[in-house]
C-alpha cells in the first residue's frame, strides 16, 4: 500500500494535467457543438499559443510580469488568427460534406506546423516559471509546486465563468440556440456568421490560453499539435462530444487513470486510457455526459 | 593511318570513362527533415553537407565528385525504407549514409542488404542494427551503439557512493536497449547495487510528473536516464519544482545527449547543474584533440552560429568514413567498399576511430562531463569533459 502523501501527490499531478486537457478540449467540444465541425487544427492553435508565449516572454525582455503579459498577448493572437480562419476559409465550408471540412482542418495542422518550423526553426524553446510560482508548497508530506497549484485553481475558474457566460448572458444564450438549431436562430435575425466567428475566436483563445500557459511545464518544440490533439479527442469522446462539464469530467478521469495508471500497469497506462476510452463508446457511444445525436 | 585510326578509338574508348570519372559519386541520405525529429536530423545534414563540400573543393574522391542526396523519412522506418529504395532505385545512388532513430535505421539495413549497397547509420543507437543475426556485409555504423552508451553510464555510476539506483527511459528500442546495457554493467561492476525503480515512460510523453512522484516514493539515490532533446527538457522542467534532483543529491546521469549545447541552452537557467551527461559534440571543449577545435571553428562558419551544433558531427562523421573507404578500395563498387570497411581506421575531429571487422561497429568515443555553469556562456557546459574511449568494454 502506497503512503498517503504519495497518493496525494499522483492526485494533484491528475489534476494539473487535468486542467491542462481541460482548456484544450473544451475549445474542440464548443466548436464540434455549435459548429458541428471536428476541427483538427485545434492543436496547432494550442502549439501557437505555445510558440506565441515563448515569442513574446523573449520580445518583453526583463519587464514586470511578462510571462504573464506574453501569455496573455500569445491567446488573443492566436484568438485572432482563430478568427480569421474562420472568417476567410471555414465559412465557405459550412454545408459542405463533413469530409472536406475533416480535410480542411488535416490540412490546416500540415500547413501551420511548417509554418510554426519556419518561424521558430526546430529547435526546442523553454519558457521559465514566472518569478512568484517557482518555489514548491509542502502538503501532507507531497511537495507541490505554486506553478501546478496555480493551474489547478485556474481550471475550475475558467469552467465557472465559462459555464456562467453561457448560461446566463444572451451571447451564450444565442450559442446554446445555435448548437440546437442554427436556422431557426437565423430565422429570428441573429447573424448567425458572426456568431460562428465568436465561437471560434473563443475556442482558438482558450486553446492558445492552454499553450501559453504550459510551456513553464514543458519544451515548446514542433508536433506539441499533434501530440495534444489525440489527447484532447480521447477526453471529449469519454466526456461527450459538445457537452461542457463532460468535457471537464472527462479530462479528470483522463488525469486521473494516467496518474495512478502506472502504478498498475506501469508501461501502459496509455493502453488503460484507450481501453476506457473503448469502453465508453461501446456503452455509451455518445460519452459519459453527451447526448446521443439525432 | 591505321595510327591516326587507332588514336582515334583509343580516344572514343577513353570518352565514356573520362565521362565516368567526371559523373559525381551519388550518396543518398535519408534523414528526418520535417516533424520534431527534424531538430537533429537538420544540424546532421548539415555537418554531411559540410564534409561534402570541403572534400569536393579539394577535387572529391577518386577525381569524382561527392553529390549528397537528402530525403526526409519524416522520422517514420516505413517512409525511410520507401525513400531509400526510391534513392536507389530512381536515383541510381552510390552508397546510403543517414538515418535517425532506432526504428529507421534497422529497416534501412534490410534495404540496403536487398540491394547490396553499403549503408552508413551514423546517428541509430540500437544494438540491434549490428546484431549477429541482423548483421550482413553491408551494413555499417559510426555512432555509438547503445551497449557502449550504457556500459560508460555505468562506469561512472559504480564509482558514486550510491547502492540504490533508479531508471527512467523512454518506452521504445533506444531507451530499452541502453537501460538494459547500463542495468546489465552496473551489477557486473558493483554487485552490491539494487535497482529499486524503473519508469518507462511513453516516448514524447508530456506529463512525467506522476513518473518522478513514484520514483522518488521508492527513495533511490541516484537516477539513470535516457531520455532526449525535448524530453528531457520537459522532464526536467517538471523534476525541478518537485525537489526531484535535491532528493537523490545531483546523483543523476542522463545519456542520450542530455548535455548536449542545443539542451542546456534550452533549459538555460533551468538545467540542473551538478549533474553529470553526455554529449556528441561540445564546441567549447578547449582542451580537445586540436582537429575537433579546427572542425568546430569551421563549422561555427558554415552554420554561421557563434555555438554550432553538436548533432552536426554525426553526419560528418558518417560521410568522412564512407569518403575514405572508396578511397582505399579505389572504387565504388559496394562489395569493394564493403571489404575497405573492414578494420577502417579514419582520423576523425575526435581522434582515431575503427570500423570494428567483427560487428562493423565504430569504435566511437563517447563526450561525458558534469554540467556546470560557466561564466563564458550564457547556458550551462560539460566541465571538464572527460572522453571515453568505449574499446574496454566492448564485447
Amino acid at each position: 500500500m502506497p503512503d498517503l502523501s504519495f497518493v496525494f501527490a499522483q492526485a494533484l499531478s491528475g489534476l494539473t494535467a487535468a486542467m491542462f486537457l481541460f482548456l484544450i478540449a473544451s475549445g474542440l467540444s464548443l466548436i464540434f457543438g455549435v459548429l458541428r465541425v471536428l476541427n483538427f487544427a485545434h492543436g496547432s492553435f494550442y502549439m501557437l499559443g505555445a510558440y506565441g508565449a515563448y515569442q513574446f516572454v523573449h520580445w518583453l525582455g526583463t519587464g514586470p510580469g511578462r510571462f504573464w503579459w506574453a501569455v496573455l498577448l500569445s491567446a488573443l493572437c492566436v484568438a485572432v488568427l482563430g478568427g480569421l480562419v474562420e472568417r476567410f476559409l471555414f465559412q465557405r465550408l459550412y454545408g459542405k460534406e463533413e469530409l472536406y471540412q475533416l480535410l480542411f482542418t488535416y490540412a490546416l495542422v500540415l500547413i501551420l506546423s511548417d509554418a510554426a518550423k519556419i518561424l521558430w526553426g526546430t529547435q526546442q524553446k523553454s519558457v521559465s516559471r514566472p518569478p512568484g510560482l517557482t518555489g514548491a508548497l509542502s502538503l501532507f508530506g507531497a511537495t507541490i509546486p505554486y506553478y501546478n497549484l496555480f493551474i489547478i485553481l485556474l481550471g475550475p475558474a475558467i469552467a465557472l465563468g465559462f459555464w456562467f457566460a453561457l448560461q446566463r448572458t444572451r451571447a451564450g444564450r444565442f450559442i446554446r440556440a445555435a448548437a440546437l438549431d442554427r436556422e431557426t436562430l437565423g430565422a429570428l435575425g441573429v447573424n448567425v456568421n458572426a456568431l460562428y466567428t465568436g465561437v471560434f475566436v473563443l475556442a482558438s483563445f482558450l486553446g492558445g490560453l492552454g499553450g501559453a500557459l504550459i510551456t513553464p511545464m514543458r519544451s515548446v518544440v514542433p508536433g506539441m499539435d499533434t501530440e495534444v490533439i489525440v489527447e484532447a479527442f480521447v477526453v471529449v469522446v469519454i466526456g461527450g462530444l459538445g457537452s461542457f462539464w463532460g468535457t471537464f469530467l472527462g479530462a479528470l478521469i483522463y488525469g486521473q487513470v494516467l496518474s495512478f495508471g502506472i502504478l498498475f500497469f506501469p508501461r501502459f497506462s496509455i493502453f488503460s486510457m484507450f481501453a476506457l476510452m473503448a469502453a465508453v463508446l461501446i456503452i455509451r457511444p455518445w460519452g459519459l455526459l453527451g447526448k446521443p445525436l439525432k | 593511318m591505321i595510327r591516326v585510326l587507332t588514336l582515334l578509338l583509343a580516344a572514343l574508348l577513353a570518352l565514356p570513362i573520362a565521362a565516368e570519372a567526371q559523373k559525381p559519386i551519388k550518396v543518398g541520405y535519408p534523414m528526418i527533415l520535417s516533424g520534431s525529429g527534424a531538430l537533429f536530423g537538420e544540424p546532421a545534414l548539415k555537418g554531411a553537407e559540410m564534409y561534402v563540400e570541403e572534400i569536393n573543393a579539394k577535387g572529391g574522391v577518386l577525381g569524382r565528385k561527392i553529390e549528397l542526396l537528402p530525403r526526409d523519412t519524416k522520422g517514420d522506418a516505413n517512409e525511410a525504407v520507401r525513400v531509400s529504395r526510391e534513392l536507389i532505385l530512381k536515383d541510381n545512388v552510390d552508397f546510403l549514409v543517414g538515418t535517425l532513430t532506432s526504428a529507421e535505421g534497422p529497416a534501412v539495413s534490410v534495404v540496403a542488404k536487398e540491394n547490396k549497397i553499403v549503408f552508413i547509420a551514423n546517428i541509430p543507437k540500437t544494438d540491434q542494427l549490428t546484431a549477429p543475426d541482423k548483421l550482413h556485409p553491408y551494413v555499417f555504423r559510426t555512432s555509438a551503439n547503445t551497449t557502449m552508451e550504457g556500459r560508460s553510464a555505468a562506469e561512472f555510476v559504480a564509482k558514486w557512493p550510491v547502492t540504490r539506483i533508479a531508471t527512467i527511459s523512454p518506452d521504445y528500442a533506444y531507451g530499452q536497449d541502453v537501460t538494459k546495457s547500463f542495468v546489465e554493467h552496473i551489477r557486473k561492476l558493483k554487485p552490491s547495487v539494487q535497482i529499486v525503480d524503473q519508469q518507462w515512460p511513453k516516448l514524447g510523453e508530456a506529463d512525467y510528473t506522476p513518473f518522478i512522484n513514484a520514483q522518488l516514493a521508492k527513495k533511490p539515490e541516484a537516477v539513470f536516464s535516457s531520455l532526449w532533446g525535448g524530453h528531457f527538457v520537459t522532464f526536467v522542467k517538471q523534476a525541478r519544482p518537485l525537489g526531484y534532483f535535491e532528493a537523490i543529491k545531483l546523483n543523476f546521469i542522463g545519456v542520450g545527449e542530455a548535455g548536449s549545447p542545443e539542451t542546456t541552452k534550452a533549459l538555460g537557467a533551468e538545467y540542473p547543474v551538478g549533474i553529470t551527461a553526455n554529449t556528441y559534440d561540445a564546441f567549447y571543449w578547449t582542451e580537445g584533440p586540436p582537429a575537433q577545435r579546427e572542425y568546430n571553428a569551421r563549422l561555427s562558419k558554415y552554420l554561421k552560429d557563434e555555438y554550432p551544433n553538436s548533432w552536426a558531427i554525426q553526419g560528418y562523421m558518417g560521410i568522412h568514413v564512407l569518403a575514405e573507404a572508396i578511397k582505399k578500395a579505389g572504387s565504388t563498387d559496394s562489395d569493394k567498399v564493403s571489404k575497405a570497411l573492414l578494420g577502417l581506421t579514419v582520423d576523425t575531429p575526435h581522434g582515431k576511430m575503427t570500423i570494428r571487422e567483427k560487428d562493423h561497429q565504430a569504435t566511437r568515443g563517447l563526450l561525458y562531463g558534469q554540467v556546470v555553469k560557466d561564466a563564458k556562456y550564457p547556458f550551462p557546459i560539460l566541465k571538464p569533459i572527460i572522453y571515453v574511449d568505449p574499446i574496454r568494454f566492448m564485447d
